[in-house]
């Protein structure tokens, strides 16, 4: 294992920003390449987490001699923010994740967004490890944008059970995954977990997941489990549940629940009063993919997210 | 007196709800003519466009004879961030001018967006007020761009702005208040002047200006067009940029709006632990110091200011 800085910034007064970088195999490993990004905001810490615990896994398996490619693993980014509770660069409160390809010569986080793409561009493989943009908590699933580049069948090896195929919104255009595709690195995200939180159960998947792309990728020998059969998700066959009211938010189930129509999901009761202003009521069978993680939860939100096999259009509760 | 409206309201959880209320004027009797939106507060640390807000209502009140069209003010589009410093959506922390057009089934800032395109959807005209943010201090400005030009540049001009910028297409831009609004066929300048988080009654009152007079050339003031300055356009020379070389504390030696030379010095970064001159800044070309860093402390790449001046 090679560990070693792959951006240092100087900062006024704090202790200079290293961004470190984990490399394992050497001359002798032929096998493919793959880069892993962690935390690029600071409330990724299940992201941070699960990239921390493959540098420690690939560390024995590299004793072992079982690294038959290249593995680079950057489990934080943005170490700034990770160390004062803040989601973005601490000064000037923008997303790395929006500064990509970066510029050189431009301002503080689009030169750190160039250095790191220098340091990125050239791999067979990316993998961004994600956390979500909303205050929701979901099953691990594969993001994967239509850039023309991209390269669906190798995120089936993850064996996650969901891949969310889309077209790119314009802010995606700006991050990491977009820019990796253009300069031909098969990259895709994994979203999972809940901000600012450890989940042990999702991250424990994902590390899974990671494990097995690297064995049947060639880049990882030992031999692993057969993972799921992965769903492409079709935006149709997600029904949202939403919150017709604001409240304290009290949940019943657990992503990754089957629910079948008609179960209760959960309440929505008055902060002030406790009156039930609404029961959350599955207006479909299916899998609960996605869930409202705060506590407090804002009028028409969308508490549930459920996946079903029958195709069911869009329904907001009843009360 | 004009009406004030609450255009959008969605529950909040602990007993309040978030608001985002107009002020609308309308003609005394007669149907009105083409409506405007005078927009401001999308970032919570941008003040400047509520002086502006504030002026037009003074103004309008005292001359309700004048008013031709519909005439519709937002100060507060962001309401809980320009209430609490905060410039993006709170809770969610995610730019509102980067969630546009939005959504009804999207989390807050996107239902936030999707309220306000439907609120001012049919208007003729979108006026859209930035204060740059807390970092920069920028001369009055309109930024337009590329495939907007032909159909913006002749109503910013009539602004009494003193700068159009005209810039390349950025995709990301799509998602911003301005590109939504012009697709649905709002014509919509964005103007940027001031500071974030401070007032510039000047700026405030050279802006009015330009409002009413771009309001009297379409007809929904009925008043004389005022005289106004006419705006230095972008493509008649070159924007330079200085991005800090290194990190400290940017001390400027010239004052904004400066026409330098060449070579001159626009200010320092130094180390207020060593007591060392880190850098001296310098003006790569000659030209109109039209923005500069107002915020002192500097990271490598902080951008201390930009010149605009001859193509070389
Ligand atoms: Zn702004």
């Amino acid at each position: 294992m090679k560990r070693f800085d792959i951006v240092t910034l100087e900062s006024p007064n704090r202790a200079p920003l290293r961004i470190e970088g984990f490399l394992f195999g050497d001359e002798t490993t032929t096998g493919p390449s793959v880069a892993i990004v962690g935390a690029m905001s600071g409330d990724h810490i299940n992201q941070l987490y699960v990239a921390s615990g493959l540098v420690e896994y690939l560390r024995t398996k590299e004793e072992e001699g079982l690294i038959i490619g290249k593995i680079l693993v950057i489990p934080a980014i943005n170490a700034y923010a990770l160390n004062m509770g803040e989601k973005n660069w601490p000064l000037d409160k923008t997303d790395l994740n929006m500064m990509f390809p970066g510029y050189a010569q431009g301002e503080t986080t689009q030169r750190i967004a160039s250095r790191l793409f220098e340091e990125l561009k050239g791999y067979d493989y990316g993998i961004i490890l994600e956390g979500r943009r909303d205050q929701s908590m979901c099953l691990p699933y594969v993001k994967l944008m239509q850039s023309g580049y991209e390269d669906l069948e190798c995120t089936k090896d993850l064996g996650l059970g969901f891949i969310h195929y889309r077209p790119h919104d314009p802010i995606e255009t700006a991050m990491l995954q977009y820019n990796w595709q253009l300069w031909e690195t098969k990259a895709f995200s994994i979203v999972f977990g809940k901000n600012g939180a450890i989940d042990q159960g999702t991250s424990n998947e994902v590390h899974t997941a990671i494990i097995r792309f690297l064995s049947k990728r060639k880049m990882l020998d030992i031999p692993v489990f057969e993972g799921r059969k992965s769903n492409l998700v079709d935006p149709n066959r997600i029904t949202l549940v939403k919150a017709s009211r604001a409240g304290i938010l009290i949940s019943k189930v657990q992503c990754g629940t089957h629910i079948q129509k008609g179960k209760v999901l959960g309440k929505i009761i008055d902060a002030l009063s406790g009156e039930r202003l609404e029961k959350l009521i599955s207006p479909c069978e299916g899998i609960v993919t996605c869930q409202y993680a705060h506590p407090l939860i804002f009028q028409n939100s969308i508490v549930f997210r459920i996946a079903s096999v029958d195709l069911c259009c869009q329904i907001d509760t009843e009360k | 007196m004009g009406m004030i409206e609450e255009v959008l309201t969605i529950e909040l959880p602990v007993g309040e709800s978030f608001r985002i209320q107009r002020c609308r004027y309308t003609p005394i009797k007669e149907k009105p003519t083409k409506r405007i939106s005078v927009v401001s507060g999308i970032h919570g640390d941008e003040l400047e466009g509520q002086y502006v807000c504030f002026l037009l209502g003074q103004w309008l009140r005292e001359h309700r004879e004048a008013i031709k069209g519909t005439i519709d003010i937002y100060p507060a589009i962001n309401s809980l961030g320009i209430d609490s410093i905060t410039r993006s959506v709170p809770f969610y922390n995610v730019d509102l001018n980067r969630t546009f057009p939005g959504s009804k089934n999207d989390f807050l800032p996107a239902q936030i967006a999707d309220g306000v395109v439907n609120a001012m959807q049919g208007s003729d005209f979108a006026i859209d007020i930035h204060s740059s943010n807390i970092f920069l201090r920028e001369i009055p400005q309109v930024r337009i761009a590329k495939s907007q030009e032909d159909v913006l540049v002749p109503l910013a001009n009539l602004l009494n702005i003193d700068f159009v910028w005209v810039h390349d297409a950025v995709t990301v831009l799509e998602s911003t208040f301005a590109h939504a609004m012009n697709t649905i066929g709002t014509k919509t300048l964005v103007v940027e002047m001031g500071v974030g988080m401070r007032l510039g009654m000047a700026y405030g009152h050279q802006l009015l200006d330009g409002l009413l007079n771009l309001m009297a050339h379409e007809g929904i003031l009925d008043i004389e067009p005022l005289k106004v300055r006419f705006p230095i356009q972008s493509h008649v020379g070159e924007v330079a940029y200085l991005n800090a070389a290194c990190p400290g504390l940017f001390v400027p030696v010239i004052e904004h709006c400066q026409v330098i030379e060449k070579g001159s010095v626009v200010g320092h970064i130094v180390s207020a632990l060593s007591g060392e001159v880190l850098d001296e800044v310098i003006a790569p070309i000659a030209g109109i110091l039209f923005t500069i860093r107002a915020y002192p402390i500097v990271y490598e790449g902080s951008l201390l200011g930009r010149i605009f001046g001859e193509k070389q």
